[in-house]
């Protein structure tokens, strides 16, 4: 596996910058015009989805692992984290240039608009899983609660593909693509839950009765 | 029957029907008359036009698919010449017409209207083409019509958007029949002076400039005059998120997002957002059209 023990000897900080490159890259585009007609929407639109590919990529890397064999864990935490500066890039367009720091209009989009106010609690629930992706919180935190805490990923996928739902105008097929791909990681993840298996042995040894 | 010329001399019959609109725009006989074709100036806005690349790279064409940017891909494939238009709810016993027919008269004019897209983003585009009321004003449309409906043509095979069910194929559109007969109300066959591109709707689509962007339907085939509300596509779609009017209306926020504001295509990374106007700025021209009206309930 030539291809999988050059990914494995890849160095993270590299890692981290290649992941990382289009968010400059992009805004300077931006700013020289070369995003089409529209260029806010299309950068805005960019962070927020390539947020939502990093995400997804970060939720693969272990049923990857397990189903396939296929070893990046050693990647997780970083394209985990690479979502988050996605994601914090996405809002600040929003923020800063498509509402042009409107108080007034953030507040009313919080409290009317459901994709904002999805997409705003994705990103919430994303704070404390970017906070102690680091080893000293590793260290300090115990195992079980790291652990919760880094579960709420599911909540922010669910959260990030109802802000997209919610937004779109119709279903297109990055909306089917996405939609699907999270559907299937989150069967994938129940399947793996004690509360799962506890259920399905019940069931099976109610048949076999 | 023969064809129905600009050139004609307006039929009696013609005159009867020209009378039933006349007494639906509530304006006299003579005023009508006195307004054959020619353009007042102040229909078009003063604005600045967004350049040709904005215009022809930035579209909603479903037909070609849902990005933006896939229109001017795609459109190319669409065959525009030759081009029949039907027409549903006349009398005449000729329904349908070669476009060349249609055009054959036509005063052509510019028209630059400013563009709200329901979505939030505003253009101004200066349109080449006639008022659609200049060819309505042909035919011998039924007297009990009180709606004309339009669709877009269904040709899978040329508008690779067609082959999946994004939208219940084929696009269609409506007006009253005063909104349709309002000076307003354009037929635009050209742009910047030049033919219509395929991606903006060529050969022959609406513009109706103080409704959002997707009551100005593209590439039109039938033209069908009729006595109920006609079915819309997105109106049909979504109900409680697109009306039949669906009059540019910043006191009247999409279920979804707001549309106080709009953001200016042209303006670039930086530019400031501008505040939507009620009718999209043509309130003195069209505000008559719904005097009275909820605006709230007939959005």
């Amino acid at each position: 596996m030539i291809f999988s023990s050059l990914f494995r000897s890849l160095p993270i900080s590299l890692v981290y910058c290649i992941l990382l490159i289009p968010i400059p890259l992009y805004f300077y585009w931006g700013i020289v015009n070369q995003l089409g007609p529209d260029p806010l929407r299309f950068l805005e639109h960019k962070y927020g989805e390539l947020g939502l590919i990093f995400l997804l990529i970060t939720l693969s890397i272990s049923p990857l692992f397990k189903y396939a064999k296929i070893n990046l864990m050693r990647y997780r935490r970083c394209i985990g984290l690479v979502a988050f500066y996605y994601i914090v890039s996405h809002i600040c367009v929003y923020f800063f240039l498509d509402i042009g720091l409107s108080i007034d209009i953030l507040l009313s989009d919080l409290q009317k608009r459901y994709y904002i106010i999805a997409g705003f609690f994705a990103f919430i629930t994303l704070i404390p899983l970017a906070l102690t992706s680091n080893n000293f919180a590793l260290r300090k935190l115990n195992i079980k609660t790291w652990n919760r805490i880094h579960n709420f990923i599911y909540i922010a996928i669910v959260l990030s593909i109802f802000h997209f739902i919610l937004m779109s105008k119709t279903w297109t097929g990055e909306l089917y693509l996405y939609t699907g791909i999270t559907i299937f990681i989150l069967i994938l993840k129940i399947k793996s839950t004690k509360f799962y298996k506890k259920l399905s042995t019940y069931f099976n040894a109610d048949i076999s009765k | 029957m023969k064809i129905l010329k600009y050139s004609d001399v307006t039929p009696h019959n013609h005159y009867l029907n020209r009378r039933k609109f006349v007494e639906a725009l509530g304006l006299t006989s003579l005023a009508f008359v006195a307004t054959p074709t020619t353009a007042k100036l102040s229909y078009s806005t003063s604005a600045k036009p967004n350049t040709i690349e904005e215009i022809t790279n930035y579209n909603n064409f479903y037909e070609f698919g849902t990005s933006k940017t896939d229109p001017a891909k795609y459109a190319h494939s669409l065959t525009t010449d030759p081009w029949e238009i039907t027409f549903e709810g006349v009398s005449q016993s000729k329904k349908k017409f070669d476009l060349a027919e249609i055009l054959k008269g036509k005063a052509i004019q510019e028209r630059i209207y400013r563009l709200r897209c329901v979505e939030g983003w505003s253009m101004v585009i200066p349109w080449i083409g006639f008022p659609l009321r200049d060819l309505i004003n042909e035919l011998e449309v039924d007297n009990n019509a009180k709606f004309v409906a339009f669709e877009t043509v269904y040709r899978p095979t040329e508008m690779r958007g067609q082959k999946r069910a994004t939208l219940d194929w084929p696009y269609r559109e409506g007006l009253t029949i005063e909104e349709a007969l309002h000076p307003l109300t354009f037929i635009a066959t050209g742009l910047y002076g030049k033919e219509l591109p395929n991606q903006n709707g060529a050969p022959f689509r609406l513009v109706v400039p103080w409704k959002y962007g997707f009551k100005s339907i593209k590439s039109i085939t039938k033209i069908s005059f009729m006595k109920d509300q006609p079915y819309t596509t997105w109106s049909s779609e979504s109900p409680r998120e697109y009306g039949f009017y669906s009059n540019v209306n910043p006191n009247v926020d999409h279920p979804r997002w707001s549309q106080a504001t709009e953001r200016v295509i042209g303006e670039g990374l930086f530019g400031e957002r501008r505040k939507t106007e009620l009718f999209n700025g043509y309130i003195e021209e069209v505000g008559d059209l719904y005097k009275g009206m909820d605006l709230k309930k007939y959005y």
